[in-house]
This record gives C-alpha cells, sequence and structure tokens, in this order.
C-alpha cells in the first residue's frame, strides 16, 4: 500500500463507494465497551504503525466532517469547536512561555 | 542457478504487475456487494447536536447515566476552577482579551445568527436546486417522452381501428360496385331480350301485314270481270230476293 491508495482491506465490489471516515478491516471491540482489564490487551491487538496512526487520524477527521461540518444545514458548531481546539492546542505548545505570567507564588 | 534467479524475477514482475491492476482497475475484484453492512454513504441532512455552541450532545449522554443531567457542567466548572486555582491555566492578559472576543462573538451570533442561518440556508437549497434543475428537467423531459411514446401507441391503436373501418368500407364499395354491376348485366339482358321480343313481334306482324296485302292483292288479281259479273248479278238477284220477301 502507497501513499495515496484505499486501505488493503477496501474491496469497491464489496463495499461500494469509498467512506474516508469508516474503518474497513476487522472491528474490534469499542473503546467504549471495554472492561478496564481488557484496555492493555486491546491496546496490544492495535496497529501502531505510522501509516495506521495517520489513517485512524485522518477517519477521525472525516467522521468529524461528516457529522459537523459537511451537512446541508451546518451550524456555527464546527467552526467554534475548531476554535476551541486550536485554542487549547496553541496553549498548550506556549505554555512553557505562559507560565511565567503566573500572578501567584502560592497555590 | 541462473534458472532460480530467473524464477525469482519472474515472480517478482508478475506481484508487481498485479498490484497495479490491484490498484487501477476496481471493477475486476470479485465480491459480492454488500448493502446491508455498508450502505452507500448519504450527506447528513442536520449537524451533530452540540451544547454551549460547540460541545458534542455524546460527552452529556455519556455523563447522564451516571452523574445525571447537572453532571457534565458540573464536572466543567470544576476542571475550570481546578485549572484556574492552581494557574495551569494562566489569566494573563490574552485570557482577558479572549473574554471580550468572547462577548463579541456571542453578541454576534446572537444579533445575525438566524439571519445568516436563513440566508445562507436559501444560498444552499439555490444552488442544490440549480445543480439538480438540470437533472430534473432531464428526467420531466424523458417522462414527457414516454406520455408522448404512450399516446402515440395509443394513436396507432387508433389508426388500426381505422383502417380496419377503411377495410370495412372498401368491402362495402366493392359489394356495391358489383350489386351495380350484377344490376347492369342484368339490365342488359333485358334490353337485349327486349329487343329481339320487340324485332319478333314487329318482324310477325310485318310478315302478316305483308301475307294479308299480298293475298288481297292477288284475290283482288285473280278477280276477272266475268267473276265480278256474276257477283254483281248474284248481288241483285239477292237484293231482289230480299225486296220481294219484304
Amino acid at each position: 500500500m502507497a501513499i495515496g491508495d484505499y486501505p488493503k482491506e477496501y474491496n469497491a465490489a464489496v463495499h461500494g463507494p469509498y467512506d474516508p471516515a469508516r474503518y474497513y478491516g476487522k472491528p474490534d471491540t469499542p473503546f467504549g465497551q471495554l472492561k478496564l482489564n481488557e484496555i492493555g490487551s486491546w491496546f496490544g491487538r492495535r496497529n501502531k504503525t505510522p501509516a495506521a496512526m495517520v489513517g485512524a487520524c485522518s477517519r477521525a477527521w472525516w467522521r468529524w466532517q461528516h457529522k459537523y461540518m459537511q451537512p446541508k444545514k451546518v451550524g456555527i458548531a464546527p467552526f467554534l469547536q475548531l476554535l476551541v481546539g486550536s485554542m487549547t492546542f496553541f496553549y498548550v505548545i506556549n505554555y512553557g512561555k505562559l507560565k511565567h505570567h503566573r500572578n501567584y507564588k502560592y497555590h | 542457478m541462473l534458472s532460480r534467479i530467473a524464477l525469482r524475477s519472474a515472480i517478482s514482475k508478475q506481484s508487481a504487475s498485479t498490484a497495479l491492476v490491484a490498484r487501477t482497475s476496481s471493477t475486476d475484484i470479485a465480491g459480492v456487494r454488500d448493502e446491508k453492512n455498508f450502505p452507500r454513504p448519504v450527506r447528513a441532512l442536520e449537524p451533530g447536536k452540540v451544547r454551549l455552541g460547540f460541545l458534542p450532545e455524546e460527552w452529556f449522554q455519556f455523563f447522564h447515566s451516571k452523574t445525571g443531567v447537572t453532571g457534565p457542567y458540573t464536572f466543567g466548572v470544576g476542571l475550570a476552577t481546578y485549572l484556574c486555582s492552581k494557574e495551569i491555566y494562566v489569566m494573563e492578559h490574552e485570557y482577558y482579551t479572549g473574554l471580550s472576543l468572547l462577548i463579541m462573538v456571542y453578541i454576534a451570533a446572537k444579533k445575525f445568527g438566524p439571519s445568516l442561518a436563513a440566508w445562507l440556508d436559501k444560498e444552499v437549497d439555490a444552488v442544490e436546486n440549480s445543480w439538480n434543475e438540470g437533472r430534473n428537467q432531464t428526467i420531466k423531459d424523458l417522462e414527457e417522452a414516454i406520455e408522448d411514446e404512450k399516446t402515440a401507441q395509443w394513436r396507432a391503436q387508433g389508426q388500426e381501428l381505422l383502417v380496419e373501418a377503411k377495410k370495412e368500407n372498401v368491402l362495402l364499395q366493392l359489394e356495391a360496385a358489383y350489386r351495380e354491376r350484377l344490376m347492369n348485366a342484368y339490365n342488359e339482358v333485358k334490353r337485349r331480350l327486349d329487343y329481339q321480343l320487340e324485332k319478333t313481334n314487329l318482324e310477325r306482324r310485318m310478315a302478316q301485314k305483308h301475307m294479308v296485302e299480298w293475298i288481297v292483292l292477288n284475290v283482288t288479281k285473280a278477280i276477272t270481270p266475268d267473276q265480278e259479273k256474276q257477283n254483281l248479278d248474284r248481288c241483285i238477284s239477292d237484293l231482289a230476293a230480299l225486296a220481294v220477301r219484304k
């Protein structure tokens, strides 16, 4: 699988038009339905290659797009989500500088 | 040794080509379309629900079963309090800028949001209609063409009826012509027979007339003066006899 290819599991004859938000491999138990003692083995089963991680991020991005950004009657919510997300992101990456602006010595 | 290298290169060549085929043509791959588990993706009409402008509804549902309605809010306020109190979130000058910006964004969203949303929805509908217009027009045209075709077929059936009627008409005309000719033949034959009858009658009459004339002529020619005199005498004697008897 080279860059720009469909995932190996995707078969156009069976799956129809490609949905970038969808995982075409064999589905595992959703993370939300795990017991605490299963979390370790669940992470053990994950594919941790860079390509798979990028694929997971891509699917998450498209799921968000399909749910909030792409519907016909889209509101302000996805823009506010982007705003809050970018604010958080930039706050975290700038935290090393921002923490010098603390007003109190003792907490 | 050499043959083994050749085999290996052939295998590698083959796998490269099959990979290319798999990548470029999706129709060659076998399989039955699974519509149930992999339905065709459809664009949603309404976006996912959010609260407070950006927090997904699912987040609140996740809390709801464990903490009730106020749980997520309490969590949010508690987290914010913790972050502020420990100065993990530092309220420097940008915080107040952000606060004022947030107020402005809130007021703008409340004031202009609904009208902007209505206008945008209208524009979206207009764009979608303009995109669908050609397609709908084509569908309408094709449906009209089908209707026209059905009407044409109906008319063609009418034409069949008409042709049937015309054929019947022609048969009637043929019958009429036949009868007319039959009558004509009858009349002609009758005329000729009448002619023959008339002619025969005439000939007979003429012959009779001639015969009578001829007989009278010959009879008168055959009467000699003696006979005439004798006859006259006889007449006179008859008259005399008649006169005596009176």
